[in-house]
């Protein structure tokens, strides 16, 4: 049972591993400056630290790739908000992590669960894995735009 | 005045102006029989500190203390039938002892899936026995965690014990969940077997388990972390329990192997016979020195204990099922008042497994059935004479009706029948004061009796538990039929 989500919890962990490595990679190179996504992201439990959150552009990109852009985001306040301009219109999903001792990476415990916050758009929440494109997908309209995400702790 | 004393005065007194719960507690379902009271829910906002009666006998003095045991209290909403006894929420009850009197109360461990499910009305979390709701999402070991296995008194506080999540810790006096218990950051998640073992300083080993890999804890007395090791065992058996020497971790790999990834956990797990029962034994001083070796097959969910011997051989009492009992299947039936005559035939058997140092390993069976086998606290990991445990069987029903004592230097046991009408349960050592031998102690377990409908406790005397309870007390009502528990004296 127990076995089995711990098991696939490695899988959230790398899931989002992998798109924190895209956060650190990306460029925010887009042109087209038809639409700004200004990200609000309460609950944190611990004001410190880093955010580091990936967008991801569809579900391709969401499922398989490596995002679009992304953001680091240092946390002083139990809120904080963060604005992603140059978005194309079209359907995004976000995946996070909280960075509380900022070394980097998203801490997991000796099986490989996460030991630090994690989340994603919608709040959506995953079975034995990072939520599914269908539960995190969302929006985004010419023009400014919001999303909040609790982050927790 | 330390602090398990402190709380069990808060506990005795806690009824001050409590009234009797006259109908609060358990009903069998409409023309079900009276056992299936044992399975039945409990009720949500669990039971509020109550004195129960003194039905014969007298509290012995020096009997000072917290009575705690787990077992699964939430098995149906409406029609809807949870997938296994094993899944049911874990509830804990609490009888505290002293000034002659027994105060029972029970609450639920407010674990998430408990509060996701009573929100909900419905069962949502995957489990041993329960495929869940597809759409109730599983973060980590924590969200189906059901906390109903066992209670560990830790660092001060009550831990409520399952096997693939955190323990999560309980206000020893109130019962109050505070949450999922960490032993360090970095650990935040682990899970923690329910079969935690204590030495008699008070120093605490545990195993947790995922796939082929396990941690082993070592956890100071005072509920700090010590250290951790992983290692991988390269087999994914079915790990419930384990057992320790005063040198040895025993990892005791069953034949019983998770073949996949999906629920229900028990669906998964495949019986290969061919692979014999492995010991894996490990030095405590030093993790890496490690020996295997393998008996013939069996299944087994608890030990006893075990002990090393002046030439160093390790002795392993362990209750042996010939093949797995309460697998697939099991147990639903149960919860819905069905009882399997098949399982008047399924036992387990009191044996030993006595490994030399080298050469090959043997088990030896005794002649009395039995599960649930405990023993002293103060001479667990250390060489002894006796181990408790209930079996015997009424036809027709489910659960023990007697509780059993073996005596490993002379080679027999003494019973006493609690009789048709009772279920006894797992039965605890408690130490008495000053006392020097394993016999200077009483036992005490829980028992419902199904004639009542009330769940009752009884004290015997170790030294002569065939003359049966020397206390009796009676709740006015039932609670339901659970796992583990401990004793912490005040």
């Amino acid at each position: 049972m127990i076995r089995t989500a711990l098991h696939l919890s490695a899988v959230v962990a790398g899931a989002l591993l992998s798109s924190c490595a895209v956060v650190a990679d990306a460029e925010t190179a887009a042109t087209t400056d038809t639409a700004s996504l200004t990200i609000t992201l309460d609950g944190i439990a611990n004001p410190t630290g880093t955010i580091r959150l990936g967008v991801f552009a569809g579900e391709e990109d969401y499922s398989n790739g490596g995002g679009i852009t992304g953001a680091n985001v240092t946390v002083d306040e139990d809120t904080e908000t963060v604005t992603i301009e140059g978005l194309a219109p079209g359907e995004y999903g976000i995946k996070l992590y909280h960075d509380v001792d900022d070394d980097g990476d998203m801490d997991t415990n000796p099986f490989g669960m996460p030991t630090e916050p994690f989340g994603f758009s919608n709040n959506a929440r995953g079975r034995f894995g990072p939520a599914k494109w269908d539960a995190a997908r969302f929006e985004v309209t010419a023009g400014e735009n919001t999303h909040a995400i609790t982050v927790g702790g | 005045m330390d602090m398990t004393r402190r709380t069990l005065l808060a506990a005795l007194g806690a009824t001050t102006g409590a009234v009797a719960l006259a109908g609060k507690g358990l009903a069998a379902g409409p023309d079900m029989p009276a056992w299936q009271i044992g399975y039945a829910n409990a009720p949500a906002d669990g039971f509020a500190p109550t004195a129960m009666d003194l039905v014969s006998g007298r509290l012995p003095d020096g009997f000072r203390g917290s009575f705690y045991r787990n077992g699964p209290g939430w098995f149906r909403y409406g029609d809807d039938v949870l997938g296994h006894w094993f899944d049911g929420d874990g509830m804990v009850q609490q009888i505290a002892f002293g000034d002659g009197k027994a105060i029972h109360s029970g609450r639920f461990v407010q674990t998430n899936k408990h509060i996701s499910e009573q929100e909900a009305g419905r069962f949502r979390a995957a489990g041993f026995g329960s495929a869940g709701d597809p759409t109730y999402p599983i973060m980590s070991g924590d969200d189906v965690n059901a906390a109903n296995t066992s209670v560990l008194m830790m660092g001060g506080e009550l831990m409520a014990l399952w096997e693939g999540g955190s323990p999560v810790a309980m206000d020893p006096a109130t019962l109050e969940t505070k949450g999922p218990h960490a032993l360090r950051d970095d650990l935040k998640g682990m899970p923690f077997l329910a079969h935690p073992k204590v030495e008699p300083n008070g120093t605490i080993w545990n195993l947790g388990v995922a796939g082929t890999r396990v941690i082993i804890y070592k956890v100071a007395a005072t509920g700090a972390l010590d250290t951790y090791e992983l290692i991988d065992i390269g087999k994914a058996s079915y790990i419930h329990d384990w057992a320790m020497t005063e040198r040895h971790l025993i990892i005791i790999a069953q034949p019983w192997i998770m073949t996949r990834n999906i629920p229900p956990f028990v669906n998964s797990l495949e019986w290969r016979p061919e692979e014999g029962l492995e010991l894996i034994i490990i030095d405590k001083d030093d993790f890496s020195s490690r020996r295997s070796v393998t008996v013939d097959a069996h299944a087994f969910y608890h030990t006893g204990a075990a002990w090393d011997d002046a030439a160093g051989t390790i002795h392993i009492d362990i209750a042996l099922y010939d093949q797995p009992f309460l697998g697939e299947g099991g147990a639903t039936n149960l919860m819905k008042g069905e009882f399997d005559p098949a399982e008047d035939e399924a036992h387990s058997t009191l044996s030993r497994i006595i490994v030399p140092t080298s050469g090959a390993a043997r088990i030896e069976k005794t002649d009395v059935d039995g599960e649930f086998p405990v023993v002293h606290p103060q001479f667990h990991g250390l060489e002894r004479r006796l181990t408790a445990l209930v079996g015997g069987n009424t036809p027709g029903r489910p659960g023990a009706r007697r509780v059993s004592t073996m005596d490993w230097k002379t080679g027999t046991a003494r019973h006493f029948d609690y009789g048709p009408d009772r279920i006894p349960e797992e039965h605890l050592f408690v130490a008495k004061p000053g006392g020097q031998t394993e016999a200077d102690a009483w036992l005490v377990s829980s028992a419902l009796n199904i004639k009542t409908l009330r769940t009752e406790i009884h004290i015997l005397d170790v030294a002569d538990v065939s003359a049966g309870p020397i206390a009796t007390f009676a709740a006015r009502y039932a609670w339901p039929l659970g796992f583990h528990g401990t004793f912490a004296p005040a």
